[in-house]
């Protein structure tokens, strides 16, 4: 290693973020040479000095929490009073944007058309045809989210994992398959951000005694206190009372992590009022 | 933010309780106000409502946060512009040096000087230390954050901290003349 690429990773030596073999590197480097021996010493000096620094900075005022909760809170409400989206709005949002998928529903849409002026033309009674046509449909299009819901939470990519998840919201909340692939997801998923989207989507599945003992159970599972923490929240929401005596345990158990423990602390105090 | 991008917009005040400290202290350590550091900060989570969309859980979220951070501070100073911003004095906070590790790491350096000479730095030298020491981010959400090649913030970390020595040096020799 020459000087130049030593002064190059100097600061990745000062933060430790250096591989190993890069780091052994840099320290025989160090050994044969006197001026970046020196500036090594001036320079991580400073370093460790700018570290405590931000002790030395005011901290925002109390005002600034109040104001963001206010903001939020004017902005939900204004979410809920707008005007909600028209019918062809919420046609357009059924419309999924895999072009695959696009050609399965066109497909089922010409048959059940085909179907539709089949029995037309035998002359049968317009009205119960309509009816069980639009029973029938209604089914096709709640198979059809449930199949795109399943398939894309099983993709490689975590984007498309996410997109499953948001496709889980528009099943009906008693689809138990739908179910299944959240709770494994929940539990399994690689992606932080997609387990956090599941235990989202979970909500609308709270009705279930299996999501309820599930949700709990998961807890102890996950290894990131982010989605603990979300756990924690969605059992609040859904007033998982049962839940008390696991998040007595949590809050006490040194071993979790501590924002986990005050939120388990806090959930308590929520479903025990 | 996953979950606030899908339309849960309450649980953004997760994300306000984790990172708004460290943005006063992003924004306070750059223009010196505390005020305009606490309109800044609910600037950037009113931002993040509105660009939720944008998000992409596959790219880094503090990295995306400190991208709109500077846009917010970019359009601030843009609507100030021709205005005098106050400058504080922070004298309120001292850090316990006395006893713990601290103290041998630090070698009886004067942080009021370290960070005297930190703002003399020019913005894109004290901003490249302040994200990268006080925000503690990697190199490779420093090249998202400033738009460059993570082989570019590694030159640049360098020069902040040679550019940091050398206004440390000269205001130690200010002081003792």
């Amino acid at each position: 290693m020459n000087c130049d690429l030593a002064r190059l990773i100097l600061p990745e030596y000062l933060s430790q973020s250096l591989g190993e073999s890069q780091e052994l590197a840099f320290a025989a480097h160090l050994a044969t040479c006197d001026a970046c021996r020196a500036e090594t010493e001036r320079l991580g000096s400073l370093w460790r000095g700018l570290a405590l620094l931000p002790d030395t900075l005011p901290e925002p005022g109390a005002n600034v929490r109040d104001r963001f909760y206010e903001s939020l809170a004017a902005y939900r409400h204004g979410l809920e009073s707008a005007p909600k989206h028209g019918f062809k709005e919420k046609l357009a949002a059924l419309w999924p944007k895999q072009a695959a998928f696009q050609m399965a529903i066109s497909f089922a849409l010409l048959v059940m058309g085909i179907g539709v002026g089949y029995e037309m033309q035998r002359e049968k009674p317009v009205q119960p045809v309509v009816g069980s046509e639009l029973a029938q449909l209604r089914g096709e299009v709640s198979n059809m989210r449930q199949m795109v819901a399943l398939s894309l939470m099983q993709q490689q990519s975590a984007g498309e994992r996410l997109r499953g998840v948001s496709w889980a919201y528009r099943v009906e909340s008693t689809d138990t398959e739908v179910l299944s692939a959240l709770l494994t997801t929940v539990n399994n998923d690689d992606s932080v951000n997609v387990r956090l989207s599941a235990v989202g989507a979970l909500h609308a599945f709270g009705a279930s005694p299996v999501t309820r003992a599930a949700i709990v159970q998961s807890i102890r599972k996950q290894t990131s206190p982010l989605v603990q923490i979300a756990l924690i929240e969605l059992l609040v929401d859904l007033k998982v009372t049962d839940a008390a005596p696991e998040l007595k345990r949590l809050a006490s158990d040194n071993t979790i992590d501590l924002s986990v423990r005050e939120r388990a602390n806090w959930a308590l105090g929520k479903l025990l009022q | 933010m996953a979950a606030v991008g899908s339309g849960e917009v309450q649980k953004l005040a997760v994300l306000f309780e984790r990172h708004h400290r460290g943005l006063f202290r992003y924004f306070v350590s750059m223009n010196r106000n505390r005020e305009l550091s606490e309109d800044l900060v609910q600037d950037v989570f009113f931002r993040m409502l509105r660009y939720r969309a944008s998000y992409d859980a596959q790219q880094s979220f503090t990295a995306w946060m400190y991208q709109i951070a500077r846009n917010a501070s970019v359009d601030q100073a843009q609507k100030r512009r021709g205005e005098v911003i106050g400058i504080d004095e922070f004298t309120e906070h001292k850090p316990d040096l006395s006893p713990g590790p601290e103290e041998s790491a630090v070698r009886g350096q004067d942080l009021r000087l370290l960070r005297l000479a930190l703002d003399r730095l020019p913005a894109d030298k004290r901003e490249l230390l302040v994200l990268s020491r006080f925000q503690g981010m990697k190199y490779d959400e420093l090249s998202t954050v400033l738009g460059c090649e993570v082989g570019t913030v590694k030159v640049r970390v360098y020069r902040a901290m040679r550019a940091l020595e050398q206004a440390y040096l000269t205001i130690s020799g200010e002081k003792t003349a």
